[in-house]
């Protein structure tokens, strides 16, 4: 019986172990999803959106109108309606590149590597969160650092080979509806530099987002950028040749 | 009667004094050339410092040079404060507005640092002018001509005529953007300016940043830059509030150290050459004063005094430290002059070298400097009385009736 018994376990044991690192990569997974679609979230797969954007500074402060497409997670492109000084300022993102186009001189000028962690449009997003924030999944190490009954709480360290600009990143998303409430940054130093809060959560289809984020540079506690999604509209027909530098300078 | 007599001692061993003399001559000589090319050296490093690119003296608002906040600016009038005006050591002054931001032409893009200037003005502060390889200086009138550095042609492959854009962060927040014309380019030998610098008009540059009638520094040039600290604090005080002179000292930190560095290398090559020499001296006059032993024996015995003896050998030694003087302190100017007007071309030997902040162009050439031969001067003598004290003594602490026996 004994014997029997024991051997029922070694027979058993490789499925058990099998059982156990499938149910861990069963959650790997799980976090990873969670953070693809808090990244995604105004994505989709494609999309349409006409948001408002107000960016506050110690200097000055400005409210921009702008329209953008998005194509999965390589494409996207954002056109600005308004100020009218400024109608027509488009950026493109294709894959981990930042154009932009510049109707005053009428030309394209593709963001050099040195400039990546520069202000776009004058926000406290820079071209970095334009091109990384939505591979946060590949070039992080996620791990589940806390879970009680509405909030899940990642940490995503970076992998030994990313280039990437933050130390730390950790999301709170709610449970349910699964949508994020806030992101914070650390530098390199593990001081946090950056927090993006979300609010207004609407149904839009079938998707529940929150419609507008803001972001706080934590070192200029007199200035933040609020980003309001006005309309947004997922699963569009757009393919990739919507994003080419053509259709950039078009309009 | 001293006098005559030491003068005339001195030549009764025609060769050994010569070739003492020649011995000092040489070493004065030289080190008032090689003092000469070390100042010059230190000029051309300064200069390329402040004549490329900071002037002597620049007034901004406090902390400006640290962190060039764009906002950190003032108004254009500010160039013109009565305080800078009565200033008599102010030669020029240049307002000037400061931008960092890209430069791109069709698929290549560099960071560059541009300056907004007023070209006639500026012309009086740094001296780009005189380092244009191709094309000219871009005009007021030019509204958007640039001059830009030989490194960054090379890079982007631009010549005059060729368009560029300007993006940049503006003062309202906008993307400032506008096309350049390039006018000009310039080759300083200075790498960081070469790849980086570009200069535009003022009021171009005021346009693109949203940031009319204002400036982000003065940068002057003063007639003594080593007055440059001193105008400075002089300054300040009497300019309003919220600005700030500095001089070049403390914008090039390093660059005042290794000055300051020079006054005490300079003691040093000279004590050490003189260390030399002086020994020579030594050797001579102790091999003077032991010869003549029994001569000071009857000379005291007939009534000298040993002060006048001591007196007698030091001014041998005056003697021979004067004429070396006067004729060392000649060739050593002949040389400096010709290293000054000539001077030596080692380009093709040696690449420029960017040191604290300046840059050691490749050519031994030399300055006048008033302390390159003064120290030399005042040392030579020092170290001939000096090296006479020691026979001198010995001289005068002899004992007649001994002396005089000596053969």
């Amino acid at each position: 019986m004994s014997i029997y018994h024991t051997s029922l376990i070694r027979k058993l044991l490789p499925l058990l172990v099998l059982l156990s690192i499938l149910s861990g990569t069963a959650l790997a997974l799980d976090i990873q999803s969670v953070i693809r679609e808090v990244e995604q979230q105004y994505m989709g797969t494609s999309s349409r959106a006409r948001t408002t954007m107000q960016v506050k500074t110690s200097h000055w402060e400005r409210t921009l109108e702008m329209e953008a497409w998005s194509l999965e997670r390589d494409y996207f492109l954002v056109r600005i309606l308004e100020p009218a000084k400024e109608r027509g300022v488009a950026t493109l993102k294709r894959n981990r590149e930042v154009w932009n186009y510049l109707p005053k001189v009428d030309r394209i000028i593709k963001v050099p590597p040195s400039m990546m962690g520069g202000s776009w449009m004058g926000s406290h997003i820079t071209n970095d969160d334009l091109v990384k924030a939505n591979h946060i999944d590949e070039d992080f190490h996620l791990r589940l650092l806390e879970e009680t009954e509405t909030n899940y709480v990642i940490e995503c360290l970076p992998k030994e080979d990313a280039a990437v600009v933050w130390g730390k990143i950790v999301y709170r998303v709610r449970k349910t509806p699964q949508v994020p409430e806030q992101i914070d940054y650390f530098d390199e130093e593990m001081v946090r530099v950056r927090e993006i809060h979300f609010d207004d959560i609407q149904q839009i289809g079938e998707r529940i987002v929150p419609l507008r984020l803001t972001v706080l540079p934590l070192e200029k506690p007199d200035e933040m950028t609020v980003l309001h999604y006005r309309e947004l509209v997922y699963d569009l027909d757009l393919d990739e040749s919507y994003f080419s530098l053509r259709n950039l300078e078009s309009r | 009667m001293l006098l005559s007599l030491a003068f005339r001692n001195l030549w009764r061993n025609r060769r050994r004094t010569l070739l003492t003399l020649s011995a000092m001559v040489v070493s004065a000589a030289l080190l008032i050339l090689a003092l000469g090319v070390f100042s010059g050296m230190f000029k051309d490093m300064l200069a390329s410092a402040t004549e490329q690119y900071y002037g002597h003296l620049v007034l901004a608002q406090p902390e400006y040079h640290l962190r060039r906040d764009l906002f950190a600016n003032l108004s254009v009038d500010i160039a013109n404060h009565a305080a800078l005006m009565n200033e008599p050591e102010i030669l020029a002054r240049s307002p000037r507005l400061r931008s960092f931001g890209l430069l791109s032409r069709q698929l290549s893009s560099q960071p560059v640092e541009l300056l907004g200037i007023i070209p006639e003005l500026e012309q009086q502060v740094t001296s780009l002018q005189n380092k244009i390889t191709v094309g000219y200086y871009p005009k007021l009138e030019d509204r958007n001509g640039a001059m830009i550095g030989q490194g960054l042609a090379n890079k982007m492959k631009l010549k005059p005529g060729d368009e560029l854009v300007f993006v940049t962060q503006a003062a309202d927040g906008s993307i400032g953007n506008d096309l350049l014309i390039v006018r000009g380019v310039f080759a300083t030998g200075d790498s960081r300016n070469d790849n980086n610098l570009v200069l535009a008009p003022l009021p171009w540059l005021q346009d693109v940043m949203v940031l009319p009638g204002r400036i982000h520094e003065v940068a002057m040039i003063l007639a003594n830059p080593m007055l440059a600290a001193e105008v400075a604090d002089r300054l300040t005080p009497r300019l309003p509030e919220n600005t700030e002179v500095l001089a070049w000292g403390d914008l090039l930190p390093e660059m005042r150290e290794v000055i300051a560095a020079y006054g005490v290398s300079r003691m040093i090559i000279v004590t050490i050459l003189y260390l030399a020499t002086g020994l020579g001296i030594l050797n001579t006059f102790f091999m003077s004063v032991m010869e003549r032993t029994r001569e000071f024996g009857i000379l005291m015995a007939q009534g000298m005094r040993p002060m006048a003896i001591r007196s007698l050998v030091l001014l041998e030694t005056l003697f021979l430290g004067g004429i070396a003087l006067a004729i060392g302190l000649f060739c050593g100017a002949l040389m400096t002059l010709y290293m000054q007007q000539v001077g030596i071309d080692l380009t093709t030997y040696i690449t420029p070298i960017t040191y604290a902040g300046g840059t050691i162009l490749p050519r031994l050439h030399a300055v006048f400097e008033v302390a390159n031969f003064l120290v030399p001067a005042g040392m030579l003598l020092l170290v001939s009385l000096i090296a006479g004290f020691l026979p001198a003594n010995r001289a005068a602490r002899l004992d007649p009736v001994v002396a005089v026996r000596e053969d």
